[in-house]
């Protein structure tokens, strides 16, 4: 019995010294002097390289609008946030933010089931979250919530854009070869709809669970096929082993066009080479987009980091741009107040101007088409197509009903 | 209360009681007596807890208190049949899908789905033990990681998706206006308000385990611990306490499941995860499965190293050299480091 | 079925036999289940990228299996020898612990991102077989392991070594009584299992991709073909993982959720139903 008292003294010594090690304090209100804006980016695991780009974003963000004088007068600061991109250290991170450090924003949450999570606590924390990396439809579906804004495009979105552009893509006879997960099933179903609207066949659909390293199998019964052209919805290591698993069984060459799904992006142009030039894959952000201030952000940049922005960049430092223009509009850096302002209002950004959707919380912005092609000693996108959110995203999705 | 210090204390044998001590009534009602007061000291003194710590604190504190019920399972059946179990989550996790499934999809309220959420466990507790208790050592340890990931498996599988989200995981949804035990919604989520429940389950929990393990049928596990055979030739049948000792540990994991789940709302595969097996397994043995507190302690440690170490990615690192360094060179965990401390304070006052 | 689909179940399943081997022979020796067979072939893999990287691939076959073969002195020396007294599963718990370890550190080092390996330019051409297209680097795995498991078995049947393996294997006491020097031949075993699961690794670089996750994944499949083939049986452990390869590879495309299901609907059937494993002996 003595035993066991030891070991509950010892443990509420341990409790004690945890707590007088943790920070005490609550959190200072966001009212005052700055605006405290928290970044959680992904600081390790895959997705570590996406995170330190958001955070790039953010911070050249905040710079130049410090530099400016700050917004509505006052000053911002950014605190940045590590996690592992699990929804429970995310929400840690989240929680300590708000009440130990003051933020009344949140920013450069990567995942979808991150964002699922945060959203469901922003109302007890009085924060509001700019999405600018989940796509998940549900986020601005059944999961909707009023201090959840979304600054990137949905899945539904992106989908419907390429859609659009299936006609004027060679070949007839299409594959599907896409990922046992939400967003694979939500982009073979859209792109059968488009195909059929475009004449196309379907005439092969697989689907690979998530972490598959050894795509042979389908690889085989793909190349067993009579399809002229090959949609795939691969990404991250999948896509890259799915990639030049295709290259190694020299199928690359049979199909007239490879169109990804969020399958080659920049940051994974080394790791695939040459040999995904003249693929075709959703791009989100055009770099070489015409207006002002686009131009301004991207030389901006490129002299301050030494490269061109991607998609990674512009949608965070376009979440800031967001943020920045809601509490303009509000006049005001309460979380209620900017909220109320941010609802269908239209103002101009990198990508032109916008409408953030007061339905769903959605900014309404355009989406594209890019071909793979070489540039210099590297690889870069074109811009082949664009379609507008009236085409893309023409309703908000009616399971959203915002509580 | 009698121990054999010379026997060197290991994983699977628990510097733990034997049953010489468990002579005559008075002094089992003494103990019980005392055991008691414990519980009720330690339960009202954390209902005080929330007025002390600051709202990051009482997140962790909560976070560590559901980890903890998991631990408790684990270690419980570590301590008193000597079984090493990486299948635990599959309770945990079972449980807490449980209660999303009944309250998203199925409207359920709260306690309905809690109630469902707790019985689908300790359901898949007894018939995971049915398959496995008969097992020992390592078949029992790849028998139970094996279930546990197979329930992993199916989870993230899209056939299921409507079921379990698959990957995208589950929030947990019910009408705003039912409530859990007098809770709303909005209560449920926040770490101070929560925390009382847990901790009333916790305390419960151990409480409950505590007296098992000091019962006659303790004994008969303790017998089995340490030598099968002779219990079974000594007329003992073992195949039934075994069972029953699993299913119990089970369920305690799956209570934590619960609560869980109701104060995340949101249950995402990472629960089901061999990750999660592991790091519940590892804060057992660093906190020290040979005592009933020792898992609890470790599940605590285990939530304040994450939440220093997860987002340099290197908290793996550092739970990795924890188990070799406890394995290695503190086989009772850190509780048992403390205990024997105290035994040899002790002696030496003692003037031995 | 066709041949394509064969000869990858026959790639898939020359990797888990080469893996299986060596923790069959871990696992037949020291009785210890070794969770760190997966980051060791991880291991392999990240040193045959880097040597691949300055050197060329040919040379990363022959040093990343020798650097394995290092790391597995050290884990016999430091950790297998010290613990023999040891119940086994605290050994092998331990040995989880430096699977976590091992597996942070390569991340460190080479860092977080999926990494390849390109086949070297001999093989990384298609050929025509039997009327399919098939890489030649996939067939050059299959023939390497094939090789690799007459090898090891002759050297297990013929040798005065391999006779002392066996026999340490079969009962330890037994054979240091007779004069074998059982620690000699853990060491042995010890860093060949550990020079296999690197060659594995190596091999698999340019045929799956390098990522952070590969030692976890793996691990659990490999576990559970050594216990479905029998502890102890290396044999037994190389036909379970070619069976496990080809099933899965064939169940990927028809029934994905069978596929996925079949290492742990197999593992507790035999541990119930035939709890010495397939061929060999109980745990």
């Amino acid at each position: 019995m003595r035993r066991g008292l030891i070991h509950a003294l010892g443990a509420l010594l341990i409790g004690g010294a945890v707590g007088a090690c943790g920070s005490s304090g609550t959190g200072v209100s966001a009212e005052n002097q700055t605006i405290k804006i928290a970044i959680i980016p992904p600081s390790t695991g895959a997705l570590a390289e996406f995170g330190s780009a958001a955070a790039q974003a953010w911070e050249y963000a905040v710079a130049e609008v410090n530099a400016a004088g700050g917004v509505d007068g006052q000053k911002v600061e950014l605190i940045t946030m590590e996690t592992d991109a699990q929804p429970a250290t995310t929400l840690r991170a989240a929680r300590e933010a708000v009440t130990q450090k003051g933020a009344a924003f949140i920013g450069a949450v990567m995942t979808s089931p991150e964002h699922g999570a945060l959203n469901r606590q922003l109302e007890g924390l009085n924060a509001l979250s700019f999405n600018s990396l989940g796509k998940d439809d549900a986020l601005t579906g059944k999961d909707c919530r009023p201090n959840a804004f979304r600054v990137v495009q949905s899945t539904r979105m992106d989908l419907n854009a390429l859609g659009q552009m299936l006609d004027e893509l060679p070949g007839k006879k299409w594959a599907i070869q896409a990922v046992d997960y939400s967003t694979g099933h939500t982009s073979a179903e859209i792109f059968k709809e488009a195909a059929k609207r475009a004449g196309k066949e379907v005439v092969f659909e697989k689907y690979a669970p998530l972490n598959t390293t050894d795509f042979g199998p389908y690889i085989s019964e793909l190349r067993d096929s009579d399809a002229d052209a090959l949609f795939a919805v691969e990404y991250g290591a999948d896509g890259v082993a799915f990639v030049n698993q295709l290259a190694q069984f020299k199928l690359i060459d049979r199909f007239k066009t490879v169109l990804g799904f969020n399958m080659v992006s920049e940051p994974l142009f080394k790791a695939l080479g040459d040999k995904i030039v003249g693929f075709y894959n959703n791009v989100g952000y055009d770099v070489n987009a015409d207006n002002e201030l686009n131009r301004k952000f991207v030389k901006g940049f490129q002299e301050k980091y030494g490269e061109q922005p991607y998609y990674v960049h512009a949608d965070n430092y376009l979440a800031a741009q967001t943020l920045f223009a809601g509490i303009k509009a509000a006049r005001s850096a309460d979380p209620g107040k900017v909220r109320e302002a941010l609802e269908d209002l239209t103002f101009d950004s990198i990508v032109g101007k916008v409408t953030m959707r007061g339905a769903d919380h959605q900014l309404l912005r355009p989406s594209y088409l890019g071909q793979v092609v070489k540039e210099g000693d590297g690889l870069a996108f074109k811009v082949i197509a664009s379609a507008d959110a009236a085409q893309t995203s023409p309703q908000p999705d009616p399971a959203c009903r915002m509580r | 209360m009698s121990t054999s210090t010379a026997k060197r204390p290991t994983v699977s044998v628990a510097v733990g009681t034997s049953s010489s001590d468990v002579s005559g009534i008075g002094l089992r009602r003494r103990l019980l007596l005392r055991g008691v007061t414990v519980a009720l000291i330690a339960l009202v003194a954390g209902q005080a807890v929330p007025f002390i710590a600051d709202r990051f604190l009482m997140s962790l504190l909560l976070d560590g208190a559901i980890l903890a019920l998991l631990a408790l399972g684990i270690g419980f059946l570590a301590r008193h049949l000597g079984l090493i179990s990486l299948g635990h989550t599959a309770f945990f996790g079972g449980a807490a899908y449980s209660l999303a499934i009944a309250a998203t999809h199925w409207d359920w309220g709260p306690t309905p789905a809690a109630v469902f959420g707790f019985g689908t466990g300790t359901v898949l507790a007894a018939g995971v033990g049915v398959l496995v208790v008969r097992a020992s050592g390592m078949a029992f340890l790849m028998l139970t990681l094996a279930l546990g990931q197979a329930l992993y498996q199916v989870c993230i599988q899209t056939a299921v998706r409507p079921y379990t989200g698959a990957f995208d995981g589950l929030q947990v949804e019910y009408d705003m206006a039912r409530t859990f035990f007098g809770l709303e919604a909005s209560e449920i989520t926040s770490a101070g308000i929560f925390w009382r429940v847990v901790w009333v389950a916790l305390v419960v929990s151990a409480f409950g385990l505590w007296l098992i393990g000091r019962s006659r049928f303790g004994t008969v596990l303790e017998g089995i611990r340490e030598n099968e055979e002779r219990m079974r030739f000594s007329g003992y049948a073992t195949f039934g306490p075994r069972l029953i000792a699993f299913i119990v540990s089970g369920a305690v994991a799956s209570l934590g499941g619960v609560l869980f789940a109701l104060n995340a709302g949101y249950v995402s595969p990472e629960t089901l995860s061999f990750v999660k097996a592991g790091d519940s397994l590892i804060a057992a043995i660093v906190g020290g499965i040979g005592t009933l507190l020792g898992p609890i302690i470790g599940a605590m440690l285990y939530i304040y190293a994450q939440t220093n170490f997860n987002a340099s990615g290197n908290l793996h690192l550092y739970t990795g050299i924890a188990l070799v360094l406890v394995l290695a060179l503190l086989p009772g965990g850190i509780t048992g480091g403390l205990t024997s401390m105290y035994r040899r304070f002790r002696a030496r006052l003692k003037g031995r | 079925m066709n041949v394509a689909q064969l000869l990858n179940g026959l790639a898939a399943g020359s990797l888990f036999m080469i893996l299986s081997s060596g923790l069959a022979m871990i696992y037949g020796l020291r009785g210890v289940a070794n969770f760190a067979h997966g980051a060791l072939y991880m291991a392999g893999g990240y040193l045959a990228y880097s040597v691949a990287s300055h050197l060329s691939f040919w040379p990363a076959l022959l040093i990343a299996p020798f650097g394995l073969a290092v790391i597995g002195a050290v884990l016999e020396l430091l950790f297998f020898r010290r613990l023999q007294h040891r119940s086994h599963i605290e050994t092998g718990l331990v040995t989880f612990g430096i699977a976590m370890i091992l597996e942070r550190v390569i991340v460190l080092i080479w860092g977080e991102r999926t990494l390849s390996v390109a086949p070297p330019p001999g093989l990384d051409r298609t050929i025509s077989l039997l009327g399919v297209d098939y890489p030649i680097y996939r067939l050059f795995v299959i023939g390497i392991a094939l090789t690799l498991t007459a090898a090891l078995v002759g050297w297990l049947r013929f040798t005065r070594i391999g006779l002392h393996i066996r026999a340490a294997s079969h009962d330890v006491e037994t054979s240091a009584i007779l004069g074998i020097n059982v620690d000699r031949v853990s060491l042995v075993v010890v860093c060949l299992g550990a020079a296999l699961a690197g060659l594995a690794g190596t091999l698999a670089a340019p045929y799956v991709s390098l990522q952070p996750g590969m030692g976890a994944v793996i691990l659990i499949n490999v576990l559970i073909i050594v216990v479905v083939g029998g502890v102890g049986s290396i044999g037994g452990a190389m036909g379970a993982g070619m069976a496990l390869g080809v099933l899965q590879t064939l169940g990927a495309v028809w029934a994905p959720i069978v596929a996925v299901l079949v290492p742990y609907v197999a593992l507790v059937v035999v541990l119930v139903w035939r709890p010495t494993g397939l061929t060999g002996r109980r745990i």
